[in-house]
C-alpha cells in the first residue's frame, strides 16, 4: 500500500511536468539545441576524420614522425554537452523550484498531507515522478542525437555506446543536481518566487563563480605563479625565456626530455610537478563544490579523448591542459577512461544526494499551519 | 467517537491548547465555537494528524492519531478552513487523486464523485479548479471531506465562503450524515452556524475549553449567567391580565393595557405565552430585546478568557 501511495504521487507529479508549459517549452529548447549541437559536432567530426586519413596515408613516409589519434564519435556530443550545461540547468530549477512552494501556496499542501500518507511518501514521490520527466526528457534528446548519428551514416561501436551511456547518465546527473537545490529551496521558502530566486543565485554561483575561481588568475593568486625554466637550463637550449602566463610549458616538454639526467633538470620538474598537483588540488576541490566542473571535466574527457585529469579552465579562460599529465587515451580501455573519472561521477552523484537529503528532512519537519 | 484526553499544543513557549478533554459520541454533530485564536484550529489539525500535540492525546474510533496516523486518516474527512485544491485539474480529477491516496480504485473513485459532486451542487462543472470561486472551492472540499465515505468528518469553518443555498446544502448534507451514525466536528467562530447544526457544543478561550454540552443546556446557562436583564415586548388584541414570576423586575402597561413591556432577569417569554393563553388573551406579539445569541456568547468567552 506504502509503494501504491507513493506511485500514485509520482504519477501525478510525472504527468503534472510532462503537461506542464514550462516544461514543454524548455524541453523543445532542448531538444533543439541537442540537434543543432549533434550537427555541429558531426561536421567537426568528419573534418576531424578526414584529416586523420590524410595523416594516415602522410604516415607511410619514413621522415614523418607525427602520430595522429583517430577521432572518437563521442566529439559529436561535446558542443552538445556544452549547451546541456546550461539548458539542462534550466530545465532542472524549473522543473524543481515551485514542487512545494506551489501546494504552500495553493494550500493543496495541507489537505494532501490530511490522507492517510507519509510525508516521506510525498517527498519520495514528488522527487520520482520529476526524475521520471526528466529522465524522459532525456531519453528522448539521446534517442534523437543516436539517430542524427545514424541518419549521417555514423555507426558507433559497442565502447562508444557505453560512453555514450555514461554521457547521457553525468547529463541526468547535472540536470538532477539543479532539480534537487531546486527542490529544497521550494521546500525551505513559502513562495515560489522566493526559491526561484534563490535557486538562480545559486545556479550562478554553481555555475559560473566557483568555475571562475579556478581559473589562471585566481590560480596563481593562491598558489603562486608557474615555476620559470631556470637560467642555466635555458642558457643550454639557447631559448629566449618567454612569460609563464603564455604557456609555455608544452615547449620545455617537448624540447628538455634530452637534459633528463642533470640535476637543474630534476630540480625544475619536480617544482613544476609540485606546482600542477596543487593546481590539480585546488581544481578538484572547487569542482567538488560545483556540479558544473565535474559535468565539463567528464564530458571533456568522454568526448576529446583526454584523461580525467585533464583541467577545464571555463568561464572565460578558455581550456588548458597540463602538459605534464596530457595522455592520448583515443586507445584506453572503458575501464580506465572511467576509472579516471569516477572521482567526477561520486561528486556529481553527492550534489543531488546531499539537497535531496536537505529537501527531505526540512519537508518532514514543515509546519502546515 | 472522538475523545481527546488532556491535550495540549504549545508554540515557543506559548500554549494554543491547554489541557484540552472532550469526548465526542458517534452521530453527533459538535460545535467547536471559539473566538479567533481560542485554539479550534489547532485542536483540529491535532485531530486529523497534522501536527503531533505537545501532551494528551487524541483518540478517533480508540484509535491514537500520533501513533496510528495511517489508519485514523483513513477513516476521517477533513475540510479546512482555506481549502486547496490542484487548480491545473478538473474536481473530477482532483477528487480520483485524493481517493486513489485512499486506496481506492478508479472505478470507486468515479462512483464516489459521480455521486458527491451533484450533492454539493458541481454537477457538470467542466473548468479546472484554477477557475473556481472560494465558495465553489468550499463545496468541493465538502465533497472531498466525504469521499473516503469516512466515520468522522471534520470541518474547519465550513460556511464561510458559501453562499445562501450553499449553506443550505451544507446544512442538509451534515444533517443526512449525521443520521448515518458519524460523527461530525464543525470548528466555528459564527456561532448562528454552529447553532443550527450542531447537537453539543464546546467553547474555547484561550485555549481552554470553557464550557461544553448540549446546545440547549449551554444557551440556557449561559443566559443563566448572563449579568443582563432581558427586556420583553408584549402587544394583544385584549387587554393584559396582572401577571407574576419570580424572574419578573418589573412590568409597566399602556394606557388600555392592550400592550406591556416586561424587564425581567431571565427569558419569560414562554411562561408570558402561557400566562395570556390561560387568560383567552389573543396574542399579537410576543418578542424580546436585549444580547443577541452572537453578543451573549461574546461575553462569555470574555468572562471565560
Amino acid at each position: 500500500m506504502a509503494g501504491k501511495r507513493l506511485f500514485t504521487i509520482a504519477e501525478k507529479e510525472f504527468f503534472d511536468h510532462v503537461r506542464s508549459r514550462k516544461f514543454l517549452l524548455i524541453f523543445g529548447i532542448l531538444l533543439v539545441v541537442a540537434i543543432v549541437g549533434m550537427i555541429g559536432g558531426i561536421a567537426e567530426y568528419n573534418k576531424s576524420l578526414d584529416q586523420y586519413n590524410k595523416h594516415q596515408s602522410a604516415i607511410q613516409s619514413p621522415l614523418s614522425s607525427y602520430m595522429p589519434v583517430k577521432p572518437s564519435i563521442l566529439s559529436v556530443f561535446s558542443s552538445v554537452a556544452t549547451y546541456l550545461v546550461f539548458v539542462g540547468g534550466v530545465l532542472g530549477i524549473a522543473m524543481g523550484f515551485d514542487l512545494v512552494s506551489k501546494e504552500k501556496e495553493s494550500k493543496s499542501l495541507k489537505i494532501l498531507l490530511s490522507h492517510p500518507v507519509y510525508r516521506d511518501e510525498v517527498i519520495n514521490g514528488k522527487a520520482l515522478g520529476g526524475i521520471l520527466a526528466l529522465a524522459g526528457a532525456l531519453g528522448v534528446v539521446l534517442f534523437i542525437a543516436l539517430a542524427t548519428l545514424l541518419v549521417y551514416g555514423i555507426v558507433p561501436d559497442g565502447n562508444e555506446l557505453v560512453l555514450i551511456a555514461v554521457f547521457a547518465v553525468v547529463s541526468f546527473l547535472l540536470i538532477f543536481s539543479y532539480f534537487a537545490i531546486a527542490l529544497f529551496l521550494s521546500t525551505a521558502m513559502d513562495e515560489s518566487g522566493s526559491a526561484l530566486i534563490y535557486t538562480i543565485i545559486i545556479f550562478i554561483v554553481l555555475s559560473v563563480l566557483v568555475p571562475t575561481l579556478s581559473n589562471n588568475t585566481v590560480t596563481e593568486f593562491v598558489i603562486g605563479g608557474q615555476p620559470e625554466l631556470p637560467q642555466e637550463l635555458l642558457d643550454q637550449m639557447q631559448v629566449t625565456p618567454r612569460n609563464s602566463s603564455e604557456n609555455s610549458a608544452v615547449v620545455f616538454s617537448t624540447k628538455i626530455s634530452a637534459q633528463g639526467s642533470s640535476d637543474a633538470w630534476d630540480r625544475f620538474n619536480e617544482r613544476m610537478n609540485t606546482y600542477w598537483e596543487k593546481r590539480q588540488a585546488m581544481h578538484d576541490t572547487l569542482a567538488l563544490l560545483s556540479p558544473t566542473m565535474n559535468y565539463e571535466s567528464i564530458t571533456s574527457s568522454i568526448t576529446n579523448g583526454i584523461s580525467g585529469n585533464t583541467l577545464v579552465m571555463s568561464a572565460g579562460s578558455g581550456m588548458t591542459t597540463n602538459a605534464f599529465s596530457v595522455s592520448r587515451t583515443g586507445d584506453a580501455g572503458i575501464g580506465d577512461k572511467l576509472g579516471k573519472i569516477a572521482a567526477n561521477i561520486i561528486a556529481l552523484l553527492l550534489f543531488p544526494s546531499v539537497f535531496f537529503g536537505l529537501a527531505y528532512i526540512r519537508f518532514m519537519r514543515l509546519d502546515v499551519r | 467517537m472522538i475523545q481527546l484526553e488532556h491535550l495540549s499544543k504549545e508554540y515557543n513557549g506559548v500554549r494554543a491548547v491547554n489541557d484540552l478533554t472532550a469526548e465526542i459520541p458517534d452521530g453527533e454533530i459538535f460545535g467547536l465555537l471559539g473566538p479567533n485564536g481560542a485554539g479550534k484550529s489547532t485542536t483540529i489539525l491535532m485531530l486529523v494528524g497534522l501536527i503531533e500535540p505537545s501532551a494528551g492525546r487524541c483518540l478517533v474510533n480508540g484509535l491514537d492519531v500520533a501513533r496510528d496516523p495511517i489508519t485514523v486518516k483513513q477513516q476521517i474527512g477533513y475540510m479546512p478552513e482555506d481549502v486547496g485544491f490542484y487548480p491545473s485539474l478538473s474536481a473530477e480529477e482532483n477528487l480520483t487523486y485524493f481517493g486513489r491516496l485512499y486506496g481506492m480504485d478508479i472505478r470507486t473513485c468515479t462512483r464516489r464523485y459521480s455521486e458527491l459532486l451533484p450533492l454539493v451542487g458541481l454537477d457538470g462543472v467542466k473548468k479546472d479548479v484554477g477557475g473556481y470561486s472560494k465558495g465553489m472551492r468550499q463545496r468541493l472540499g465538502l465533497a472531498k471531506a466525504l469521499l473516503n465515505d469516512p466515520s468522522v468528518i471534520i470541518l474547519d469553518e465550513p460556511t464561510a465562503n458559501l453562499d445562501p443555498q450553499g449553506v443550505a446544502d451544507y446544512r442538509q448534507i451534515i444533517r443526512n450524515v449525521a443520521r448515518e451514525g458519524k460523527t461530525v466536528v464543525v470548528s466555528s467562530h459564527i456561532l448562528e452556524e454552529v447553532s443550527r447544526v450542531s447537537t453539543s457544543v464546546g467553547i474555547l478561550s484561550a485555549g481552554r475549553l470553557v464550557a461544553q454540552g448540549s446546545w440547549q443546556n449551554l444557551a440556557r446557562d449561559i443566559a443563566a449567567h448572563s449579568p443582563c436583564h432581558v427586556t420583553i415586548h408584549i402587544e394583544t388584541q385584549d387587554p393584559i391580565p396582572e401577571f407574576s414570576h419570580p424572574d419578573l423586575i418589573s412590568i409597566a402597561y399602556d394606557h388600555e393595557q392592550h400592550g406591556a413591556v416586561i424587564i425581567a432577569r431571565s427569558d419569560i417569554r414562554d411562561e408570558v405565552a402561557d400566562h395570556l393563553a390561560e387568560h383567552g388573551v389573543r396574542l399579537r406579539g410576543l418578542s424580546r430585546e436585549g444580547l443577541s445569541l452572537e453578543e451573549t456568547f461574546l461575553s462569555y468567552y470574555q468572562v471565560a478568557g
